[in-house]
């Protein structure tokens, strides 16, 4: 799932306006707003990462590097390392070249409106579900007792764990956002500029080659880098495929500290990881990122269909399209249907059985989730509504740096949020770990970036003079706030909500070290019942958990379809782009 | 003066990115009287959108005080400022309908729900919008959206009305209109106003007073004849209507010479010292007599309906001349010598 992935270029955006001169000393209601979050955001991102870095860097009281060299000459350590940058490239280059294929048959294949609808809900679909569903599934088709390896191919003896199974996993799952980053690139790319190739005379593979693939090679880059860092901080799926003999970095830490409570190592483990997470988190945001122009003038819709594909090589890019849509669909049919029979692969009679099972035993975890999703989704909607408006619009001492924070717990793999709310709040003077708090404070600043991000963008919008209007007839800030910019911003709101809710209900990475005997979570449940394999109950928890995602999504989209507020549309697609 | 709005040597800085620290707004001193209409006319970034911001206090001046009716407001939030303001984009809230944003005012002022419907519909009754309420901003044309500005900026009777160019998003027939309507609400409402323009026609059908600003500094302010007339530097001369400016030598305490001709014309200077002159177009008269002197030759004609403009070179300058008596005569063709006399009373010496 995509948690913790920097997808769609994160636009942190300084205001064109000049600023406005009245200061935070002559608005108390900013000023105490102001200092609240500065608060909330010092103990919930960064003590836990001073925490983090002064456990595994600190020791009694001396700076030492002896627990990294330590961790460095772990032989199975050192290959994590190296297995998680493999993994990463890997995932990024398939990932990449899958989104492309999506991206050019979506813009050039010449499909009608429905097959495209189609083809976007089946590759959409893996990035609403909890982490596990790809897995799972895999495991149910290539297993010893798989659907793929045993009773169609007939193999007896054939593993579904290891480096393979884990790519193909990630790569499914997260090839959306190379497709998401790629499609409007290709659409921006303008027919005119290849027609015009055209008629000078070039054939097509020539035009394709030396006009339109250039044009989307920092598309290209960019697509790379978000897969790249989505695999790297990926949690979930390594922890089910990658096996014994594949481990990576996530699990590795996971283990030490669930395994051996060995809290320093698995600190350690985890800024090991941070290294390259960060390193291609700035070449994405500062480099690549910025490379990447689209042009949205609103004028969709009326450009020439472009000739540049031969029709064979439509079809055949449809036909590629069709066969991985149609193996992602596979993979949630066989999900449902392992939710309904007895025993996956031994007893194929149908039973409503493991539906109840969740609905007793697995109820609390459900009734957690649930409850932590709810008090979060309204709280984190907020928050990242109220730190959008201060971003976009208005002028405090420290405003820049108050970005840069609200985004790192956004931008940091699970694992190493996770790991550093463990440590920070394990003990006085805020000891949280055990409660239902720390894992709904968790969510609300790892997922309400979207949230942020979609405020920011909405206000760019939204010309000043609405609010000063406000101001003039008599408002003070609180009142306009209340009364204009709130319900101007109400789409971005919803947008953040749903972000929040979809996470709470599928997030894992970080959670995982912060559920007790008194507070679970649906995905922790799943992933139980995976190492106990009780495959069929994981099933059923997944297939909930879609099916709860998608109708909290539906009724999100139809509110922000009935707000009439400008740019609606844009705060529903960054849904997605969480 | 105890009420209207007063401005104390008000200067404003900004940070530029290339240039530093530029002043917007350098000492500017204003007073407006109670009921008065005052414009601020210049052209773009002279400062005039810049002072009326800091009246309203959507900007804080670096230096100098502003107070309005007696009262210090330099550093009052808007909101506690009663000012009503119209925006050049309208800015009217995009969520709430008609009735709801001409209501906007009153509800923040918490005033009850029956009172704040009578208002509200005498209020649309009188800029011609009863029965719109309902509609939502979006739903209405242009001229429509901008009487409902000015309906929610007057209705909760502030102390101090101001316009940041709210006529220059229309067209030029409805700007008429409106500019008359506005007018007509704020001398029946008896309100204090500060109207910003770049139009000088629009600045001199609406005001009692004009200042004229350039770079951030008020150049001139008086009634729209003083500025016509009697302009007080070249930028004035020129920004105001049509002006020919021309360079004489004074030749004795009653005479002038212009464009080598001798024109009787008191300046109050010592001979032999050089004076720059002030013609307006329709100050000079021309008639095709090929005896007179000076001799000019028409270079140019456009009739225009109410006039005839005449381009007339002469001395090496061009005329502009204007011709309002035009039905009395024959039109004079392009090449055709012609007499100029320029009306004394018409000319204007600058400093």
């Amino acid at each position: 799932m995509g948690e913790g992935s920097p997808a769609g270029a994160v636009s942190l955006v300084k205001s064109r306006f000049l600023t406005t001169g009245r200061g935070i000393a002559g608005d108390p209601a900013l000023l105490v707003t102001v200092a609240v979050l500065w608060a909330l955001l010092a103990l919930f991102v960064l003590f836990p990462l001073v925490e983090l870095i002064q456990r595994a860097f600190v020791d009694e009281g001396h700076v030492t590097l002896a627990p990294l060299a330590a961790v460095l000459s772990d032989e199975n350590h050192r290959s994590s390392f190296f297995n998680s940058l493999f993994l990463a490239a890997s995932v990024g280059v398939l990932g990449t070249a899958l989104g492309f294929l999506f991206a050019l048959t979506s813009v050039r294949g010449g499909l009608g409106r429905h097959w495209l609808t189609c083809l976007d809900a089946a590759a959409l679909l893996p990035l609403v579900s909890p982490p596990f569903t790809t897995s799972i599934s895999i495991i149910f088709s290539f297993g010893p007792k798989g659907f793929i390896s045993h009773d169609l191919l007939g193999f007896t003896n054939v593993s579904p764990y290891g480096y393979w199974s884990t790519a193909l996993a990630e790569t499914l799952t997260y090839f959306p956002i190379a497709y998401l980053t790629l499609r409007p690139i290709l659409a921006a790319i303008d027919p005119n500029l290849e027609e015009m190739a055209s008629s000078l005379g070039g054939s097509r593979w020539r035009i394709f080659r030396t006009v339109t693939l250039p044009l989307a090679v920092p598309g290209f880059a960019n697509a790379f880098l978000l897969l790249f860092a989505a695999s790297l901080a990926d949690f979930a799926t390594p922890l089910i495929l990658a096996g014994n003999s594949f481990p990576v970095l996530p699990t590795q830490a996971y283990l030490q500290i669930t395994g051996m409570f060995d809290f320093k190592g698995g600190a350690v483990l985890s800024l090991v990881l941070l290294v390259p997470a960060a390193a291609v988190f700035l070449l994405q945001r500062y480099w690549v990122g910025r490379r990447v122009y689209v042009t949205v003038t609103g004028k969709v819709g009326q450009r020439s269909r472009s000739r540049a594909l031969a029709p064979w090589v439509a079809w055949l890019l449809t036909a590629g399209c069709f066969l991985v849509a149609a193996l992602i669909v596979y993979f949630y049919a066989l999900l449902l249907w392992a939710s309904l029979v007895r025993a996956f692969g031994a007893n194929n009679s149908f039973t409503l059985n493991h539906y109840r099972v969740i609905f007793t035993e697995g109820l609390p975890a459900i009734r957690d989730t649930l409850i932590i999703a709810a008090i979060g989704m309204p709280l984190g909607g907020l928050y990242g509504v109220l730190v959008g408006y201060l971003i976009a619009r208005r002028r405090f001492p420290g405003q820049r740096a108050m970005e840069l924070v609200a985004m790192i717990n956004y931008a940091l793999p699970g694992t190493i949020v996770g790991i550093g709310y463990l440590i920070a709040f394990n003990d006085p003077p805020v000891a949280l770990t055990g409660g239902v708090l720390i894992i709904i404070a968790c969510y609300i600043f790892r997922y309400s970036p979207t949230g942020i991000r979609a405020t920011v963008a909405l206000l760019q919008q939204i010309d000043r003079s609405i609010e000063e209007a406000s101001s003039s007839l008599g408002a003070g800030s609180g009142e306009t706030f209340r009364r204009v910019t709130l319900p101007l911003i109400a789409p971005a709101f919803f947008a953040g909500l749903g972000v929040v809710f979809i996470r709470s209900m599928t997030a894992i990475s970080a959670t995982i070290f912060l559920v007790s005997i008194s507070w679970t979570l649906i995905t922790v449940r799943i992933l139980e019942n995976m190492t106990e394999l009780a495959l069929g109950p994981a099933a059923a928890f997944s297939v909930f958990v879609i099916v709860v995602v998608f109708v909290v999504v539906a009724i999100l989209s139809a509110v922000l379809a009935r707000l009439r507020a400008p740019a609606a549309g844009a705060a529903a697609r960054s849904f997605l782009g969480g | 003066m105890a009420n209207g709005i007063r401005l104390d040597r008000v200067s404003k800085r900004f940070d530029h990115t290339v240039k530093g620290e530029v002043y917007a707004v350098r000492d500017v001193s204003l007073g407006v009287g109670q009921g008065e209409l005052v414009t601020l006319l210049g052209p773009s970034g002279c400062g005039k959108s810049t002072t009326l911001r800091m009246i309203a206090g959507f900007e804080t001046p670096d230096e100098g005080t502003i107070s309005i009716d007696g009262q210090d407001v330099t550093h009052v939030l808007p909101n506690r400022r009663g000012i009503g303001f119209m925006f050049q984009n309208y800015a009217l809230f995009p969520h709430l309908s008609v009735f709801d944003n001409v209501a906007y005012a009153l509800r923040v002022e918490r005033r009850d729900e029956k009172t704040v419907r009578t208002l509200v519909e005498e209020m649309l009754a009188a800029v011609g919008l009863s029965g719109y309420g309902r509609q939502h901003p979006h739903q209405l044309s242009g001229g429509e959206q901008q009487r409902v500005a000015l309906a929610r900026a007057v209705v909760f009777q502030p102390k101090v009305l101001l316009f940041d160019e709210p006529l220059s998003n229309l067209d030029a027939k409805l700007r008429l209109e409106m500019r008359e309507q506005i007018r007509e609400l704020q001398k029946r409402v008896g309100i204090t106003a500060v109207y910003v323009t770049h139009d000088q026609e629009e600045a001199m059908a609406i005001s009692d007073r004009i200042a004229v600003m350039e770079r951030g500094v008020i150049v001139q302010s008086g009634t729209a004849q003083d500025l016509y007339y009697r302009p007080a530097t070249e930028f004035v001369a020129r920004f105001i209507g049509r002006t020919n400016l021309l360079a004489g030598r004074v030749l004795s305490p009653s005479d002038v010479e212009v464009l080598g001709a001798r024109v009787t014309l008191a300046t109050g200077r010592p001979a032999g010292s050089a004076v720059r002159l002030v013609i307006r177009p329709e100050m000079i008269g021309i008639a095709p007599a090929a005896s007179s002197i000076p001799i000019g030759r028409v270079e140019q004609r456009t009739f225009l309906g109410e006039k005839t403009d005449y381009q007339v070179s002469l001395g090496g300058e061009r005329l502009q001349v204007a011709a309002t008596d035009h039905y009395r005569q024959p039109p004079i063709d392009v090449g055709q010598s012609v007499a100029v006399h320029f009306h004394p009373e018409g000319i204007h010496i600058l400093d």
